[in-house]
C-alpha cells in the first residue's frame, strides 16, 4: 500500500510562543519513515502558502499528510478542500493540536515542551501510517416528503415553513379535523411503525381502516399533549371539570361558564401522573384574566402550587389580580381536595395564610396536561428517545434544538413538553425550516468513518445492539452482526464495548488507538 | 535524584472533551506537561483494553475525558466511558494496583478550569502514588 | 448567532455586526453548570455558536463594530458600518502577561470576556498610556507573540443587504442599583453575573474578600425583576433557572456548604416545578425560604446580615452568611436607540422591542431577548424561525 506522508509544521501555530525548536520538529519527520515531504509554512490554511504546500504534495505523491497545527475544528476548510484536489482523503489528513495541547499551556513548564511535541509528532507518524482511506457513499432520497405527525399549532406552523421551502409536506392527524394546509392533510390517520433512516424512510400508517407504507425524507414530530385526558384525584372527584382549553374555547364562543370558577394548576396535585409544566401559567392568567373583563360579577379563582408566570406573563398576573381574580396557593402536602360526595365544593389549605379555606364552585378547570399517550408508540415506530414525564426528548445540547439524535427526525411543541401556544408555534416554524433545509440536499451522505465488523469473531451476544442509540448494529442473514453504515454515526461505542472485539471504528481502530498511546509514552517526559 | 515526572496518557473526545483543552490553553490557563492526548470522536470509544495496554506501555495514569453526561453528542457515550473506567477500575484493584490510577472527567466547551484541574488532580495522584508497580523506581 | 449560522446554512451570506470584542453576548460571561451531567443551562450552545460563526466562510464578523447609518435602497439596506480598533493582532494566544505588566490602574489592556469567541486581548485607548501620553509599551514588549499593534486603526465599510436582523439583546440589572441589599457596596455581595464569573474562572465560589470558600450562602432570587420599584415589573424569565442551577453546581464542588435560597416563586424553565425542590430535600445543608429579605448589612466581625421576615411567623429576622448572591434580572438593550427608530423598531414602555408585521414586510426581523425575555434555548429556537422568515422575504443575495 501506497504510503508517502507530508508534514506540515504552521508556524502560526506553533512557534507563537516560541517555546520549540522548530528545527528539531522538522528533522525528526524528515527522517521518519514514510516521509516524503516535510514543509514549515506560515498561516498554511489561509491561502497564500497553500498553493506551495499543495505543489509539493503533487510532486512528492503524497496520499496522506500531517499538519502540526491547532485544534482541527479551528484549521480552514480550504486546507481540506486543496488536499483533496491533491489526492489526500479528509481521513488520511491528522491534525496535531501542538498550539493548544503543548505551546500555550507551555509556559508553566517550557523544558517539557519539546519533549511532549515530539511524542505528538511520532505517535502521528506511526498512527498515518495505519490508516486506510475511506470514502463516504451517497443515497439519493427516494422522495423529498416531509411527514408531519401531528396537526396541531406546531405542526402546522412547521408545515407552512416546510412549503414556503419549496418542500412536499404530509400532515397526519388521529382526529377527523379539517383546516387548509399547504400540502396533504391525511385525518383519521396514525402512525403505527416505521423503518429506515433519515433521507429514506418508510412509515407504516393506519389510514381510517386501511394500512399502508408511506415514503418520506424527513418527519417532524408534533403529536401534541394529551389535551383531552384528565388523570388525577380530582378529576376522578369532578367528573364535570373541563381542561383549560376548554375554558378557551367556551369564551371564544361568548358562553358564559358555571360561576364561580376554579381554575387548579393540576387534576393531580402529587405529581404522580400528571406534571405541572410551563404551559399552564400565561394561558391561565390571560384566559382568567378575560374571563374577569367580560364577567366582572363572577368569581374566578386560581389554585396553584407555584406561579409560573415567566417573562412578560407576569404582567398578566398583575393585572389578573388587579380583576379581582383570587390566588391560592397550597403546598404539596396539604394539596386541594374534592370529597367525591360533594363534588362541587374544593378544600384547600392557604399556605399563605395556614388557614384550610372551602370554595363552592360552578366549574372546575384543570390548567395541567399530561403527555400524550401515543407519543410511545410513535417514539417506537422513528426509535426516538422519551423523556421521563412521557414526552418526546430532544437530541443534547449539542445538537440543534428541536431535533432528535436520529438525523432527519425532529419534535417539536407539546410533543416535547407541554408548552404554550406561541412557543410551540416557534418551535412548529423551527422544526419546518431544519426539516426543510435537510431534504432539499436530495440525498444523504454516509459512510467513511464507520464501525466494521468482523463476522467470524462475532458471538451475537447483541451487546452492540443494545449499546448504540442509532440502531446502526444489526442481526444479518449470516446471524451475525452487520452495521447499516446509513445509520452509524461514527462514535465508536459498539467497537469499545463488543466482548468478542469483532467491531472496528475504521480509522480509530485498536492498533490505531493502542499504538499511539504506546508512541506517546515512548521518549522522555 | 530527579522527581519523577509522571507519564499520563488521556484519551480525549473531539467534541466537547478537546474544546475544554482549546478554552483553558486560550484562557491562559496553564498546566504541567503530563497528560499526553489521544483524540478519539467519542470518550465511549474507548475500551477497558485501551486503557490497560496503556498501563502495560509506561503510563503511571490513564484519563478518559469526555462530555458532560446527558450532553454528550452522542447521547450516552461519555456515559459509555464512564462505565467503562469504572470496570477498569474494579479490575485494578483485585490485581492490586491502585484504582485512582484510572479516572473518568467530563467537560463542556465553556469549563475553561476543567482540563487543567484534571492535570493537576492525575499528576498529584501519580506524584503520591509513585509511578506504576514498582513502588518509587525511576524509569 | 443561531440566526446567523441557520441563514448561511442556507446559502445565504452574513455580516455579524457586534459592539463588544467577541461573539456570544450575554452567555460569554455564563459557564457550564454541570460537573458530570448536563444542566441544560445552554451556555455550550451560544459558545459553539460563537464558534461557528468565527469559523464559517459566508460570515463576516465585524467585532467592536457600529453601524452609522442605514439608508434603504434599491429593495434592501445600504449599512456603513465603522469597526474600532483592537490595537491587539489574531497572533494573541490569550494568555494575559500584558493585562499583569499593564501600570494604568484598573488595566488598559484586558482579557477576551468569559468564554467569548475570540480568544484575543484589547486595549482601550482612552486609558493607554501609549495613546494618552505616547509613553510606555509595557504590553508589546512582554507580548510573547507580539501581537500588540499601537498602529491599528479605525476601518469603515459599506455593505448592502437585504435583510437585517435587530438582535441587541439584554443587560443584566446592576446590582449597584440594588444597593439596599449591598449590591456594589459590600465586597463579599455579588450578582449572579460575578459569581458566574468566578465559577468560570476557578471552578468553585470563592468570596471576593479573601478568596476562601463560603461556609454559609444566601441567594436572592427575584432582584431587580418583578419590582414595581425597580420599575421593571416582567418576570426575566430566565434568573430561577440560572440561580438553581449555580445552587446545584455549588453543593457539587463543595457539598458542605450551606446555602439558603431565597424566593417568591419558583420558575425553573422548562423543569417539571418540583425538580429543585426535591433536590433540596435530598440536600441537609439546603433550605428554601419564600420570602423576600428587606435588607443586607454588614456586622462589625464581617459576617454578612440578611433581614427577612419570616415565611409564617412573620417575625423579623437576621441570618448570617459569608456570601450574598443577588439573582439579577435583564433589560432589553439597543430596542431604543436612533439606529433602531431609523430602522422602524419601537419599544414599549420597559425597552422590549416590538415585533409588527410592517416592521416584517420592510426586511427587519427581531431575534433575542430583545423583544421578550427568553433563555438561551428558547432564543436559539425562535432565532431558527426569525431565520426561516428572512429567507422566505427576500431573494437570499446578501
Amino acid at each position: 500500500m501506497k504510503c508517502n506522508i507530508q508534514v506540515v509544521i504552521c508556524e502560526c501555530c506553533v512557534s507563537k510562543p516560541a517555546l520549540l525548536d522548530i528545527p528539531a520538529l522538522q528533522k525528526i519527520a524528515s527522517e521518519a519513515g514514510n516521509v516524503t515531504s516535510v514543509i514549515i509554512a506560515d498561516a498554511v490554511c489561509d491561502g497564500e502558502n497553500l498553493s506551495g504546500v499543495m505543489k509539493e504534495a503533487r510532486e512528492k505523491e503524497v496520499d496522506r499528510a500531517i499538519v502540526l497545527a491547532c485544534h482541527k475544528r479551528d484549521v480552514d476548510p480550504s486546507l481540506f478542500k486543496a488536499y483533496a484536489r491533491a489526492g489526500v482523503p479528509a481521513n488520511l489528513i491528522e491534525i496535531v493540536n501542538l498550539r493548544e495541547e503543548v505551546v500555550l499551556p507551555g509556559a508553566a513548564e517550557p523544558e517539557r515542551a519539546q519533549a511532549k511535541a515530539e511524542a505528538k509528532l511520532n505517535a502521528a507518524v506511526a498512527r498515518v501510517r495505519m490508516l486506510e482511506p475511506l470514502e463516504k457513499d451517497t443515497e439519493e432520497m427516494r422522495t423529498r416528503n416531509i411527514v408531519i405527525i401531528g396537526a396541531g399549532v406546531a405542526g402546522q406552523a412547521a408545515a407552512e415553513v416546510a412549503a414556503r421551502s419549496g418542500a412536499h409536506t404530509i400532515m397526519i392527524e388521529k382526529t377527523g379535523k379539517s383546516l387548509k394546509s399547504p400540502g396533504v392533510l391525511m385525518p383519521h390517520t396514525t402512525v403505527i411503525d416505521g423503518k429506515g433512516y433519515g433521507g429514506n424512510f418508510t412509515l407504516r400508517i393506519k389510514a381510517g381502516e386501511k394500512v399502508e407504507d408511506l415514503d418520506c425524507a424527513a418527519v417532524i414530530v408534533a403529536t401534541g399533549g394529551g389535551w383531552a385526558t384528565l388523570k388525577g384525584p380530582l378529576a376522578k372527584a369532578c367528573k364535570d371539570a373541563i381542561p383549560l382549553f376548554k375554558l378557551h374555547e367556551k369564551l371564544e364562543s361568548d358562553t358564559t361558564p358555571a360561576g364561580p370558577v376554579v381554575i387548579v394548576d393540576t387534576p393531580d396535585p402529587s405529581g404522580k401522573n400528571v406534571k405541572v409544566q410551563d404551559f399552564a401559567w400565561e394561558e391561565s392568567l390571560e384566559t382568567a384574566a378575560r374571563l374577569k373583563k367580560a364577567k366582572p360579577d363572577t368569581d374566578v379563582w386560581i389554585v396553584f402550587q407555584e406561579m409560573r408566570a415567566f417573562g412578560l406573563s407576569e404582567l398578566a398576573y398583575k393585572e389578573a389580580a388587579e380583576l379581582g381574580v383570587r390566588f391560592v396557593r397550597y403546598d404539596k402536602p396539604a394539596p386541594p381536595k374534592i370529597d367525591p360526595k360533594e363534588p362541587t365544593k374544593l378544600t384547600v389549605k392557604d399556605s399563605a395564610q395556614a388557614e384550610v379555606i372551602s370554595i363552592n364552585f360552578g366549574t372546575l378547570v384543570f390548567a395541567s396536561i399530561p403527555a400524550n399517550a401515543d407519543n410511545a408508540r410513535i417514539a417506537d415506530a422513528l426509535r426516538i428517545p422519551m423523556s421521563p414525564e412521557g414526552g418526546v426528548r430532544r437530541g443534547s445540547m449539542q445538537r440543534w434544538p428541536v431535533s432528535t439524535p436520529r438525523p432527519g427526525v425532529f419534535v417539536c411543541g407539546s410533543a416535547l413538553f407541554p408548552k404554550s401556544r406561541a412557543v410551540a408555534e416557534a418551535e412548529g416554524t423551527a422544526a419546518g425550516e431544519l426539516a426543510a433545509e435537510f431534504v432539499k440536499k436530495g440525498e444523504i451522505e454516509f459512510g467513511g468513518i464507520i464501525a466494521k465488523v468482523e463476522q467470524e469473531k462475532c458471538s451475537a451476544c447483541l451487546t452492540c445492539v443494545r449499546t448504540c442509540p442509532y440502531e446502526a448494529p444489526f442481526i444479518g442473514e449470516a446471524g451475525k452482526i452487520e452495521i447499516k453504515a446509513q445509520l452509524c454515526q461514527g462514535c465508536g461505542m459498539c467497537a469499545g464495548i463488543c466482548p468478542s472485539k469483532a467491531i472496528e471504528l475504521l480509522n480509530y481502530t485498536d492498533d490505531q488507538l493502542g499504538t499511539e498511546a504506546r508512541t506517546l509514552l515512548g521518549g522522555d517526559f | 535524584m530527579a522527581a519523577h515526572r509522571p507519564r499520563i496518557v488521556g484519551f480525549c473526545c473531539e467534541r466537547h472533551g478537546m474544546d475544554a483543552v482549546v478554552l483553558a490553553a486560550r484562557s491562559g490557563k496553564t498546566h504541567d506537561a503530563s497528560v499526553r492526548l489521544v483524540q478519539v470522536p467519542c470518550s465511549g470509544r474507548v475500551d477497558g483494553l485501551h486503557i490497560l495496554k496503556a498501563l502495560e506501555d509506561g503510563a503511571d495514569a490513564v484519563v478518559v475525558l469526555g462530555c458532560l453526561e446527558k450532553n454528550c453528542y452522542y447521547d450516552t457515550g461519555s456515559i459509555e466511558g464512564r462505565k467503562r473506567v469504572a470496570y477498569v477500575k474494579s479490575m485494578l484493584k483485585e490485581a492490586g494496583v491502585e484504582p485512582e490510577r484510572v479516572e473518568m472527567f467530563n467537560a463542556a466547551s465553556t469549563n475553561a478550569w476543567a482540563f487543567p484541574e484534571m492535570v493537576s488532580k492525575m499528576a498529584d495522584v501519580v506524584k503520591r502514588l509513585g509511578p506504576l508497580g514498582s513502588g518509587g523506581e525511576e524509569r | 448567532m443561531t440566526a446567523a449560522k441557520a441563514l448561511v446554512d442556507k446559502g445565504a451570506n452574513v455580516v455579524l455586526v457586534e459592539k463588544s470584542e467577541s461573539l456570544g453576548g450575554m452567555a460569554r460571561g455564563l459557564t457550564c453548570k454541570g460537573l458530570a451531567e448536563c444542566r441544560n443551562c445552554g451556555v455550550c450552545f451560544a459558545i459553539d455558536r460563537a464558534n461557528d460563526m468565527m469559523r464559517d466562510a459566508n460570515a463576516e464578523v465585524l467585532l467592536i463594530s457600529e453601524v452609522v447609518s442605514i439608508e434603504k435602497e434599491d429593495g434592501g439596506f445600504r449599512v456603513k458600518i465603522k469597526t474600532s480598533p483592537r490595537y491587539v493582532t489574531d497572533d494573541c494566544t490569550g494568555c494575559g502577561k500584558c493585562v499583569e505588566v499593564c501600570p494604568v490602574e484598573g488595566k488598559a489592556v484586558f482579557p477576551p470576556t468569559g468564554s467569548g469567541q475570540p480568544r484575543i486581548h484589547r486595549i482601550d485607548r482612552t486609558k493607554c498610556l501609549h495613546f494618552k501620553r505616547g509613553a510606555c509599551d509595557k504590553c508589546a514588549s512582554v507580548c510573547p507573540t507580539k501581537a500588540i499593534d499601537y498602529e491599528d486603526r479605525a476601518t469603515n465599510v459599506t455593505r448592502k443587504v437585504s435583510s437585517v436582523v435587530y438582535a441587541t439583546g439584554i443587560e443584566a440589572i446592576d446590582a449597584k442599583d440594588v444597593s439596599r441589599l449591598g449590591g456594589g457596596r459590600l465586597e463579599d455581595v455579588v450578582s449572579s453575573v460575578d459569581a458566574e464569573r468566578i465559577l468560570n474562572d476557578k471552578g468553585r465560589l470563592v468570596r471576593p474578600s479573601d478568596g476562601k470558600a463560603p461556609k454559609r450562602v444566601a441567594m436572592l432570587q427575584c432582584v431587580g425583576s418583578r419590582s414595581v420599584r425597580a420599575g421593571v415589573e416582567y418576570c426575566s424569565k430566565f434568573c430561577c433557572k440560572y440561580g438553581t442551577k449555580i445552587a446545584q453546581m455549588m453543593l457539587d464542588t463543595d457539598p458542605e456548604i450551606n446555602l439558603d435560597f431565597y424566593f417568591m416563586d419558583l420558575r425553573t424553565l422548562y423543569e417539571p416545578q418540583d425538580e429543585f425542590k426535591a433536590w433540596a430535600k435530598g440536600k441537609k445543608t439546603v433550605k428554601l425560604i419564600r420570602s423576600m429579605p428587606a435588607a443586607v448589612s454588614r456586622r462589625d466581625d464581617g459576617k454578612l446580615l440578611v433581614k427577612v421576615a419570616g415565611e409564617t411567623d412573620l417575625e423579623i429576622h437576621e441570618n448570617e452568611y459569608d456570601l450574598v448572591i443577588l439573582s439579577v434580572g435583564m433589560r432589553p438593550k439597543g430596542a431604543d436607540t436612533e439606529l433602531a427608530k431609523a430602522l422602524g423598531i419601537t419599544a414599549d414602555a420597559y425597552g422590549f422591542a416590538q415585533a409588527t408585521d410592517a416592521l416584517r414586510d420592510s426586511g427587519v426581523f427581531l431575534a433575542g431577548a430583545v423583544s421578550e425575555p427568553m433563555d438561551i434555548e428558547e432564543t436559539a429556537i425562535k432565532a431558527i424561525a426569525t431565520a426561516s422568515k428572512v429567507a422566505s422575504g427576500k431573494e437570499a443575495a446578501r
